[in-house]
């Protein structure tokens, strides 16, 4: 299942230049790269002549040429030259995405081009605001992308597949947890009062007793999951907005399906605690990646297992309410992007 | 303290559901207002055994939560 009509993030910004670049999303092979004055262009990555991918071909000026048979195609996809032919047929062109540049990451609109408004691009200016500190990176999934919104929907994980860095039992064993759900949102609040800090908070935040430790995760259709996290020393006000003496961060994450089983994972880590000290950045960084590379081991071995048997049962637990609710919009979402794509088909 | 949840529905203005609790002992617990004796009396409802009174929202946050 995939949703078309929104924004994803294709490729970080630096992924992106004068060399063309690959990459699947949503089952459509694109190929990307940055026109002379630098600006992202998106192009499906299939030659119109005999479907090399576009990705193998070079830059002339702001034009492709494919690496075959040297056709050559504009930043709108139309090709302008064929090598031996004045004549080029009308059909000699390729799809063109709309592309935006924004907060370290260039996205792409996979629908309507006619309903691409960069209004709706999700807010992750964390990445690129000066009052934080912030590092991203990307991952390769061999999962379907919903397994990963589901993980980060569910912080109990934590205590059992990052017990080295950011788990510990009390998430599991002692948190109030709150979902809020409005039509096309979840929020999930969950606060673990008066227990030890995890190992990763006590390298960073230097904690010595124990804390007041807070995770709010803020879902964003289709695939966007915004963390806030950070602990302060227990009793010191933090369920009543008092953040003194600790620590606070933003875990940023979007999800872009490349296909029904694997997908690209871009995240990225921010602190709005010293915040130029780049030493503290990479130290953070580095335990959460820790972290992720084990979440990645667990969505791998997920779709293995799922795809031993089509649509087995499983059985949800009180700690799922986020997920379901995630789950629920997403279904609804999808039906309603199919009914007006029937509908369009119909008239 | 022990892991519970609650959930909280929220329609397109912004208005809140009162709250739905799923607890560690496996109880589904609704936040609403006791129904007095003078009421019970007073719709013709059964004198015995507990009751609460919810809004509307609530169903619906029943409906499409749980």
């Amino acid at each position: 299942m995939f949703l078309r009509n929104y924004w994803y993030v294709a490729a970080s910004d630096s992924e992106i230049g004068r060399k063309p670049f690959g990459r699947l999303i949503l089952n459509e092979p694109i190929v990307f790269f940055r026109t002379e004055d630098g600006a992202p262009v998106a192009l499906e990555d299939r030659c119109a002549h005999r479907h090399l991918p576009l990705s193998m071909g070079k830059l002339v000026g702001d034009r492709l040429q494919c690496h075959y048979h040297g056709l050559q195609y504009d930043t709108a996809g139309r090709c302008v030259r064929i090598p031996g032919q004045d004549q080029i047929p009308s059909t000699a062109k390729v799809k063109s995405y709309p592309v935006v540049e924004r907060h370290r990451w260039v996205w792409i609109w996979m629908g309507d081009p006619a309903l691409a408004d960069p209004a709706k691009i999700t807010d992750f200016h964390w990445l690129d605001d000066p009052d934080w500190g912030a590092k991203s990176s990307y991952l390769h999934v061999k999962s379907n992308w919903q397994l990963v919104v589901d993980n980060l929907l569910d912080l109990t994980h934590l205590a059992f597949v990052h017990e080295t860095t950011i788990g510990n039992a009390a998430l599991a064993e002692h948190a109030v947890v709150k979902v809020t759900r409005a039509p096309n949102n979840v929020v999930v609040t969950r606060w673990i009062i008066d227990q030890p800090a995890p190992p990763t908070f006590v390298k960073v935040g230097g904690f010595t007793s124990n804390v007041d430790r807070w995770q709010i995760i803020d879902f964003v259709p289709p695939a966007f999951l915004r963390l806030d996290v950070g602990a302060t020393p227990t009793g010191t006000g933090a369920p009543e907005g008092k953040r003194v003496g600790g620590i606070t961060m933003r875990n940023l994450n979007a999800i872009t399906p490349e296909t029904e089983k694997t997908s690209h994972y871009f995240w990225g880590q921010a602190h709005d605690f010293d915040v130029k000290n780049a030493e503290l950045t990479n130290k953070i960084f580095e335990q959460i990646q820790t972290a992720f590379y084990e979440d990645v081991a667990v969505f791998s071995a997920q779709q293995r297992s799922l795809d031993l048997v089509a649509d087995p049962p499983q059985v949800d637990i009180n700690a799922d309410t986020g997920v379901i609710q995630a789950r629920r919009i997403l279904d609804r979402l999808h039906d309603e992007e199919q009914a007006a794509l029937h509908a369009s088909a119909a008239e | 303290m022990k892991f519970r949840v609650e959930l909280v529905w929220k329609d397109d203005d912004e208005t809140a559901a009162s709250s739905i609790y799923l607890t560690a002992d496996g109880r589904v617990i609704l936040q609403g207002a006791a129904v007095s004796r003078e009421e019970r009396e007073r719709l013709a409802l059964p004198a015995d055994g507990a009751m609460i009174s919810v809004d509307r929202r609530l169903i619906r946050a029943i409906k499409d939560m749980l």
